[in-house]
């Protein structure tokens, strides 16, 4: 960048990150995150533009259709804001930052949902159901602490690293090989899920009926095979429950079938 | 009062979900807890955050999709299987098989809020297309500030509908579920078999929400496993 080139301020910087938490507020199926993230570049536009009719017209191109994992497309708000600093400093043409935005939202997308959406939220998820089972809302309190302290390390460095790379925010991301963890991490969800409802099974032991141990260790297995066959989630569950009251109705008329 | 704050909770948790953060703090195993305290009874909370958070695992934003309401079916479950408990307790019921049983009537009452939820939120998706029209509006008259913060405008809707909605669905539960308990008492350990029933199928719907090649194998690794070393705790003393 040449000397005295106008330069977005920290606080400013700052304000666009905190901005971005907003990002999905007014979701819409025409514009998707579009409000969103003029929202949050709103700060950068400007203390970039001081004549109102190029910042308006700025502001119009982040309008633009957008749609990307909210916690990765903090690298795209801080690469945006990288190419403005450009084009006001008349080093790019205005329509570049819409390129770049519109280069890196899918491939970001799909690195944040199946990183951040199917992996790590899930395995953090099923952690802290076995932990509240076993020592109750401290594991809870402390499996979500880790979870942010992990989201929001990423999701300011993705920013901070977006802002000072640009176009090389790729790489950066790239090398966090973001995609092979996650197939690690599901795989240990599942095995925590496992876990999860041997623990169930191991409790309903002290359910005062029977052959509860057997009959939920039953359901945990035959309820995965369901699944596997498509059966619909909800009726699932449903069915879950009725095979419990079921279980104990003929428990109580019969004795212990088991 | 009670109601009041588990409105509040799930409209926080409604925006939470989507609009703001997305720290974890709307999925149900934090949510159902939060509920819980709010309604005074942390236990209740927990009793169904633990199957309500693996059984809807699944339940995420992928691009356009839209997922069940999970925030506002546990907020309503929850608070429900609270104040039922609550009402049941005033009434003289007691006993261990009081809470599971509650809750396991309120997962049955109030569950289908969750897909409420979602037609909510497709409604909800629309009106924030006028939210754009109105920015471009705003835009158009040359008041930029005007058109960007219209983005936070999105935030009242999700907010009342959950509001609104949680609350009820709690109040249906805390008036329906004692009234069929103390009619029929002998339900209560069926319901309570219930919940375990269902908090085992929540583990399997969790495992296959893991959405990995290798997950069944890893799925009945870790279920034989915990059995296994339940099995040995058993027959070494120690109980379970």
């Amino acid at each position: 960048m040449k000397e005295g080139a106008p330069r977005v301020p920290p606080g400013a910087l700052a304000r666009c990150f905190g901005r971005s938490l907003f990002l999905q507020a007014a979701w819409n199926r025409r514009g998707m995150q579009n409000l969103g993230f003029a929202y949050a570049i709103f700060p950068a536009l400007s203390a970039l533009y001081a004549d109102k009719a190029v910042r308006r017209e700025a502001l119009a191109r982040h309008l633009g259709f957008f749609n990307c994992h909210p916690y990765a497309a903090a690298a795209i708000l801080g690469g945006t804001i990288h190419h403005e600093e450009k084009v006001a400093a008349g080093l790019e043409p205005p329509g570049a930052p819409v390129a770049y935005k519109a280069t890196l939202q899918g491939p970001l997308a799909a690195i944040g949902d199946g990183f951040f959406w199917t992996a790590l939220r899930p395995l953090f998820g099923a952690l802290a159901a076995v932990g509240t089972l076993l020592f109750g809302w401290p594991a809870l309190v402390l499996t979500l602490t880790i979870y942010n302290a992990i989201h929001l390390v990423l999701r300011i460095g993705f920013f901070r690293t977006g802002y000072r790379r640009g176009d090389d925010v790729v790489g950066v991301i790239a090398r966090l090989s973001l995609p092979a963890m996650a197939e690690r991490l599901r795989l240990a969800g599942a095995g925590v899920c496992g876990a999860a409802a041997a623990l169930v099974a191991a409790r309903a032991d002290q359910v005062p009926r029977s052959g509860a141990l057997y009959a939920a260790a039953l359901v945990a297995a035959l309820g995965y095979c369901a699944l596997a066959r498509g059966a619909p989630l909800f009726l699932a569950a449903y069915a879950a429950v009725a095979v419990g009251v079921g279980l104990a109705l003929l428990t109580h008329l019969f004795g212990s079938p088991l | 009062m009670k109601l009041l704050a588990l409105g509040l909770v799930a409209g926080f948790a409604a925006v939470e979900r989507k609009g703001f953060l997305q720290a974890m703090l709307s999925r149900p195993i934090a949510l159902g807890a939060m509920a819980g305290l709010v309604a005074g009874d942390l236990d209740a909370g927990l009793t169904v955050a633990v199957p309500l958070e693996l059984l809807w695992l699944g339940a995420v934003n992928l691009g356009a999709a839209l997922p069940v309401h999970e925030a506002l079916g546990t907020v309503a479950i929850a608070g429900g299987a609270a104040l039922a408990a609550e009402v049941l307790r005033a009434g003289g019921a007691g006993g261990p098989a009081l809470l599971p049983a509650a809750a396991a009537a309120a997962v049955v009452l109030c569950a289908p809020l969750a897909l409420l939820g979602r037609r909510a939120e497709r409604l909800v998706e629309r009106w924030n297309e006028r939210l754009y029209a109105r920015a471009e509006h705003d835009l158009a008259l040359g008041d930029d500030e005007a058109a960007a913060r219209v983005n936070l405008y999105g935030i009242a809707l999700p907010f009342a509908i959950s509001f609104l909605l949680a609350p009820l669905g709690a109040l249906v539960s805390a008036t329906a579920i004692p009234l069929f308990l103390e009619r029929v008492p002998g339900a209560l350990p069926p319901l309570a078999l219930g919940l375990v029933t269902l908090s085992a199928f929540s583990c399997a719907a969790g495992a296959k929400a893991m959405r990995a090649a290798r997950a069944k194998l890893v799925y009945f690794a870790g279920l034989l496993a915990g059995l296994g070393l339940f099995a040995a705790t058993v027959l070494a003393g120690g109980g379970p």
